[in-house]
């Protein structure tokens, strides 16, 4: 049968691929590569943290646990799932959503030639994603149980089989995502209610996982490594196939579960699943491709339909709607601020539990208002740090801010009330679910009414601080770097200095309160704070935060005219 | 209607002066076209009057209200259309005209009427509650046009307004600013399309390297309109006689191509795909 592939326009399509991802015209600056270095050795830093803290989990299930094999098995798992949903999202992308889509097909290439060299993109992306992923975690297993070196080399082809099976997979569920993402597409309240329930769910059950291993780190007897756990886990990972089948491949016969013959079964498990896999994949990603990125490109353009009466609004509520459908109805922008001002109540209360579970372990209960307020102004600032963004994201529609005969005053009032309003609820339910819990029994009565009072007093004072210093900032410096669908491409510069002005107020507003209520602070004569008595220590940061209210409502208002007027579009 | 004096502008961090001391004013009831190459200051020049930029110098007056010193009601008598036709696209059309006409404080009753009357005239009945992300460019033009005129502006400003619009939108539009001004309002316009300007615009006014070269009548002047294309040639120092004959002929002859002869028979020949 004669092939209608041309591995020629293939290798071109992929070069031209590789080229508008990672290629530049541009020389790059010493300031475009030391931010470059920054990035590089930031994901450095946190990539480390996460192999030290597989290192001890690896620690605890093999040497204390003895759970060798288990824990291979929970390796294996764990890591092809995420690999799985990674390339799975890849694919979605690279393959279905990518707007070269349409200009690829006017191309005399044919939609397999496409398919084929975007495919290899994703299959070597997943292969990276692999290695990042499992490589580190075999490499610490081997370490803890002082595997021989041949073991290294099954590591790497036990990475490779995985990586296999992730892709079929990968291929097989993008069809159906992609389905999916075309039905909700439109859907916005449904997908922002999704997003916070998907959010709260995971960040819950990242810190609860976190709380049980530092119960069992303190305590062995409990937590999520008891000896009755144990034994559930035990059952649950030998019945996990077909996971346990790549953790006997790599180290069954060392541990002593597995003779010559079984290896070879196993391997022969995995190569028939992998093949049945990738063959399934295949198909189902030849048929359906064609089909859906043409459904993509017809679809592209179908958008929500909405009947409202012509009806006039006051300029204030026509503004504030407006400002609030932008936000509403872009999936980036909802989850970014949205989501995040409504998931903040649930997140701050777990991650104030797990802080506060492990400060009164070391230090003592009387770290709990400090934390408290640390905790709360570090979600403060990731929510209000969305207003540094209030212009940029006016993108090509900012000469509208500029024509309109409404004021320049009345514009930026206007975006300050909108995110004022949304983080001071935000705040106030927060500070609620924390005060409710910590004040009564439930909580160990951890915090007065009084602390609770004056964090919750703080707090709002450095919502509305935070709020119209980061609009002040993106005033100063906007940056109009839009994509096609007219939303900014990606977090300006503005964003990240909110993050530091903000999280620099959380960690110092808490020290202070930690300290004081450790040390009693004596000036001249007056006591000012003992253990339990910080009233007047609330009273000072409420003053330093007034001082700020004032100081950043007059940077975003006097002399706004001129200032905005300046802005060149 | 609007008077421009002395307007200079130099961009931040540039030595060009993008408009130099340009001053001309508008009468009530006339359409009139602003004319240059890509670069000349056009633009540059709209985005001060409508006040998107700060200029240096000069001062512009809007049905009497100073740009700079009463900036609301000046750009309240004042409707704009982009070049680029940028709206607020997560918005649905209707959202959109109601969010302008809100801006401009149009009463329910007459943005009712206005609304319906637009969506007729330019075809947008059936996608006016669709979001404008899924419209066509013309569409956006469309509604970018209906949006400026939302609050009927003595001063219609439109920027290269023609452009990617079908024959009969343009037509339409054509038919609305001879109708705006009619009832004493003013249309200021720049394009490129020489033709357009020469048989709708009363005066215009041709711009080069940032400064007003010439301004003159085409309304009851025939020697003005016959030389408007030279006009533009020479001003904008394009003007080389060969090429100008040749836009000249190309204007007033058919410039389409003989097509082949097909002798014989044209299946074997004509109605054939290329096999290359």
């Amino acid at each position: 049968m004669k092939s209608d592939i041309s591995i020629t326009r293939v290798k071109t399509l992929f070069k031209l691929d590789l080229k508008s991802r990672f290629g530049t015209t541009h020389k790059r600056g010493v300031k475009y590569r030391i931010s470059q270095c920054m990035n590089a050795l930031f994901f450095l830093a946190i990539y480390a943290v996460l192999i030290l803290g597989m290192y001890y989990l690896a620690k605890i299930f093999v040497e204390r646990s003895q759970m060798r094999l288990e824990f291979l098995t929970l390796i294996s798992f764990a890591t092809m799932i995420i690999a799985a949903v990674i390339s799975t999202g890849t694919i979605v992308k690279n393959l279905y959503q990518n707007g070269d889509n349409e200009m690829l097909l006017r191309f005399p290439v044919s939609g397999k030639e496409i398919l084929l060299a975007k495919s290899i993109y994703c299959f070597l992306h997943n292969i990276i994603v692999c290695f990042l992923l499992m490589f580190p975690i075999y490499v610490t297993f081997g370490a803890v149980t002082n595997a021989p070196a041949g073991d290294y080399f099954a590591y790497i082809g036990i990475i490779l089989l995985s990586s296999l099976v992730t892709f079929a997979v990968g291929n097989i569920l993008a069809v159906p995502a992609v389905k999916l993402i075309n039905i909700f597409k439109n859907k916005f309240v449904v997908v922002l209610i999704l997003t916070i329930i998907i959010v709260c769910g995971v960040f819950v059950a990242y810190l609860l996982a976190l709380s049980h291993i530092l119960t069992y780190l303190r305590d062995s007897r409990q937590g999520i490594f008891s000896a009755d756990m144990i034994i559930r886990y035990k059952a649950f990972l030998n019945g996990a196939y077909p996971f346990k089948w790549y953790a006997e491949l790599v180290s069954g016969r060392r541990l002593g579960t597995l003779n010559a013959g079984g290896l070879a079964l196993r391997f022969l498990y995995i190569f028939l699943m992998t093949a049945a896999l990738s063959v399934a994949a295949y198909f189902i990603t030849s048929r359906a491709y064609y089909k859906t990125i043409l459904y993509g490109i017809a679809s592209g353009k179908s958008t929500v339909s909405r009947k409202v009466k012509d009806k006039q609004m006051p300029v204030v509520q026509t503004l504030l709607t407006k400002e609030f459908y932008l936000i509403l109805r872009s999936f980036n922008y909802s989850f970014e601020y949205l989501a995040m001002a409504c998931a903040a109540p649930i997140m701050v209360f777990f991650c104030n539990r797990l802080a506060a579970t492990m400060g009164t372990d070391s230090v003592g209960a009387a770290i709990m208002p400090g934390i408290t307020i640390m905790v709360i102004i570090i979600f403060i600032t990731v929510t209000v740090s969305f207003a540094s963004t209030c212009i940029s994201r006016e993108g090509n529609c900012f000469y509208m801010t500029k024509v309109m005969p409404v004021s320049f005053k009345v514009q930026i009032l206007t975006k300050f009330i909108l995110y004022s309003v949304v983080a001071t609820i935000s705040v106030l339910l927060t500070c609620l679910v924390t005060g409710i819990f910590y004040t009564t029994d439930a909580g160990d009565k951890a915090l007065s009414a009084v602390d609770m009072a004056a964090i919750w007093g703080i707090s709002e004072i450095l919502v509305i601080s935070l709020t119209s210093l980061s609009m002040a900032v993106d005033i100063k410096w906007p940056t109009f770097n839009v994509s096609g669908d007219g939303e900014l491409v990606s977090a300006n510069k503005n964003v990240a200095i909110m993050l530091v002005v903000g999280f620099f107020f959380a960690i110092a507003f808490g020290a202070v309160v930690m300290v004081t209520n450790f040390i009693p602070l004596q000036v001249g004569d007056t006591l000012l704070s003992s253990q339990g008595n910080l009233g007047n220590i609330y009273l000072i940061l409420t003053a330093v935060s007034l001082i700020l209210l004032a100081g950043s409502l007059s940077a975003l208002f006097v002399k706004l005219d001129k200032r905005y007027n300046k802005i060149m579009w | 209607m609007l008077k421009v004096e002395h307007l200079t502008k130099i961009y931040p961090k540039s030595d060009r002066v993008a408009v130099n001391d340009i001053s001309f004013e508008l009468r009530p009831g006339e359409i009139f076209g602003f004319l240059g190459q890509n670069g000349a200051g056009k633009s540059t020049t709209i985005k001060c009057l409508t006040g998107i930029l700060p200029f240096d110098s000069g001062t512009i007056e809007i049905c009497g209200y100073d740009i700079v010193k009463d900036p609301i009601k000046a750009k309240m008598n004042m409707g704009y259309v982009p070049d680029n036709h940028s709206v607020y696209e997560k918005l649905t059309g209707r959202e959109y005209v109601n969010f302008v006409a809100d801006l401009y404080n149009v009463p329910t009753e007459l943005r009712r009427e206005r609304i319906k009357r637009f969506a007729e005239l330019f075809k947008l009945e059936a996608a006016m509650d669709r979001q404008i992300a899924g419209y066509s460019h013309g569409m956006k033009q469309k509604i970018c046009i209906m949006a400026a005129l939302i609050h009927e502006p003595k001063l219609w400003v439109l920027d290269e307004p023609m452009m990617g619009l079908d024959p009969q939108s343009t037509a339409e539009i054509i038919a609305h600013m001879r109708e705006h001004c009619a009832k004493g309002n003013t249309v200021f316009f720049s394009s490129h399309n020489l033709d357009l300007v020469k048989k709708l615009c009363h005066r215009v006014a041709i711009v080069n390297n940032g400064q007003l070269v010439d301004l003159f009548d085409l309304a009851g002047n025939e020697a003005n309109k016959a030389n408007l294309e030279e006009k533009f040639f020479r001003i904008t120092g394009t003007y080389e006689r060969r090429l100008f004959e040749d836009y000249a002929s190309q204007e007033s002859e058919d410039m389409r191509p003989d097509l082949p002869s097909h002798e014989g028979d044209a299946s074997e020949s004509g109605d054939k795909p290329s096999e290359e």
